[in-house]
């Protein structure tokens, strides 16, 4: 029983973290970071699993950006 | 490297790594899988799957103990510095055959019957209080969740936005993983092996992993100890040892009594000194070396100008400098840091010095 609820907690938050990623990577990191903006497709995609597991932060940096690109820091770098 | 993100930053270097890495998991798991075939006869024959999922669980925490000891080596032996330039692939291709591992034997132990088999994984054994029957298998899932975090989040994109120190310490969880796959590996070995040769092994890599550590850590503290104040000088400046000692592109650390580590490198125009600290992920730019005429991390290979701690265009990170001068064939530092980026006139080594 508690597995299953362990299991099913889990499942719900990497399925929330999915959704936040894909928007995160797509639309809203470029606003967080501006050294992302105009980066690969495959950048975008060595983030996303990180975005997942940690997606409340993400979330919580997005909104504290807000419209104003370049709010948080500036960046380069590889992995 | 380069002035925005990219997805992997290729060069030559980070190639043959990689290559090498790749060639070596290759030849591992074909090897583990030959050798496999030839000693497990009946009655203690081993399929294929266990022999491939051994093989991959095996690859795995050899190249976790991999990870762990070239950080002291590199300190220990400077010519091993570059086995750490690309030492999270490293890490990444570590948690890769670890998920296969657990997924492969997830499947064929749990996969066949009709409870989820991730149910099934964490309720057939609840044996936590006998170590003779311990679920070390739980272990190895915690020890992968620890993994896929620092792989996850080992893009230079979060050690910006989770700031360095932050990246840093989650990083050093790595340890915890560590101590959890040594339990893990442990614990299901005496629970299916006779054999004491596995057990040995483990507890043989465990103290090298220890020793390899202390040495490490010693010799840093040898360094933090500080140097002497130099004599017959004024003022705060400390003693760097002979000009003509310090080998050509390379450096010598030094430490003020309490303060920072300071690099004290000799390059084409002359002595300059640095802050020890890259500004990537605080690697020791004093164990790397003057390429292009730019002092060189030995972690990832960020570059400083050493004549003002500033990185080449376009780049625009900075590190402290610290005034330089020879007296009577030695190099004397100030260890006051001037601000990141600070131009400072290289000492200039009489002719006739040693390189
Ligand atoms: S720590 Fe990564 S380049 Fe210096």
């Amino acid at each position: 029983m508690v597995a299953q609820v362990l299991l099913l907690a889990m499942g719900a938050y990497t399925g929330l973290g999915l959704i936040v990623a894909l928007l995160f990577v797509t639309f809203g990191v470029a606003r967080v970071d501006p050294g992302a903006s105009g980066a690969p497709l495959l950048f975008r995609a060595l983030i996303a699993p990180g975005c997942v597991a940690l997606w409340p932060l993400v979330l919580f940096w997005w909104c504290s950006a807000g419209g104003a690109a370049g709010a948080r820091v500036g960046g380069r770098g590889s992995a | 490297m380069s002035a925005s993100y990219t997805g992997i930053g290729w060069n030559r270097q980070k190639r043959i790594y990689d290559a090498v890495m790749i060639a070596s998991i290759v030849i591992f798991l074909g090897a583990f899988y030959g050798l496999g075939r030839v000693l497990f006869r009946p009655p203690h024959d081993a399929t294929d799957e266990t022999l491939l999922i051994r093989g991959l669980g095996s690859c795995a925490i050899i190249m976790l103990h991999i990870v762990l000891w070239i950080g002291p080596l590199a300190r220990l032996q400077p010519r091993l510095a570059p086995l750490l330039y690309n030492r999270r692939h490293l890490g990444v291709g570590t948690f890769v055959l670890g998920l296969c591992h657990a997924a492969f034997a997830t499947v064929q132990f749990h996969g066949f019957g009709n409870v989820n088999p991730l149910v099934s994984l964490l309720t057939s054994n609840t044996q936590y209080g006998s170590l003779a029957r311990f679920p070390f298998e739980v272990l190895g899932l915690a020890a992968l969740l620890i993994l896929f975090l620092m792989a996850a989040t080992s893009h230079d994109f979060w050690n910006r936005n989770l700031t360095p120190r932050f990246w840093k310490s989650l990083h050093m969880c790595v340890y915890g993983a560590y101590a959890l796959l040594v339990a893990h590996v442990s614990l299901g070995t005496l629970q299916q092996e006779r054999s004491p040769l596995i057990l040995a092994t483990v507890g043989v890599s465990v103290a090298v992993t220890i020793g390899l550590h202390l040495a490490g850590a010693r010799r840093e503290a040898r360094t933090d100890r500080g140097s002497e104040p130099a004599a017959g000088d004024s003022g705060p400046w400390i003693d760097a040892g002979p000009a003509a000692d310090l080998p050509m592109d390379r450096a010598r650390i030094v430490c003020a009594r309490g303060g920072e580590r300071i690099a004290v490198f000799r390059h084409a125009g002359g002595v300059s000194a640095v802050s020890n600290v890259c500004r990537h992920q605080g690697g020791p730019l004093g164990e790397g070396k003057i390429v292009d005429g730019c002092v060189t991390c030995p972690w990832h290979g960020w570059q400083y100008r050493p004549g003002d701690g500033c990185s080449p265009p376009p780049f625009k990170e900075r590190v402290e400098t610290y005034r330089v001068r020879i007296v009577a064939g030695r190099v004397r530092v100030n260890p006051t840091a001037l601000a990141p980026g600070t131009p400072v006139e290289p000492a200039v080594i009489e002719e006739g010095a040693r390189v």
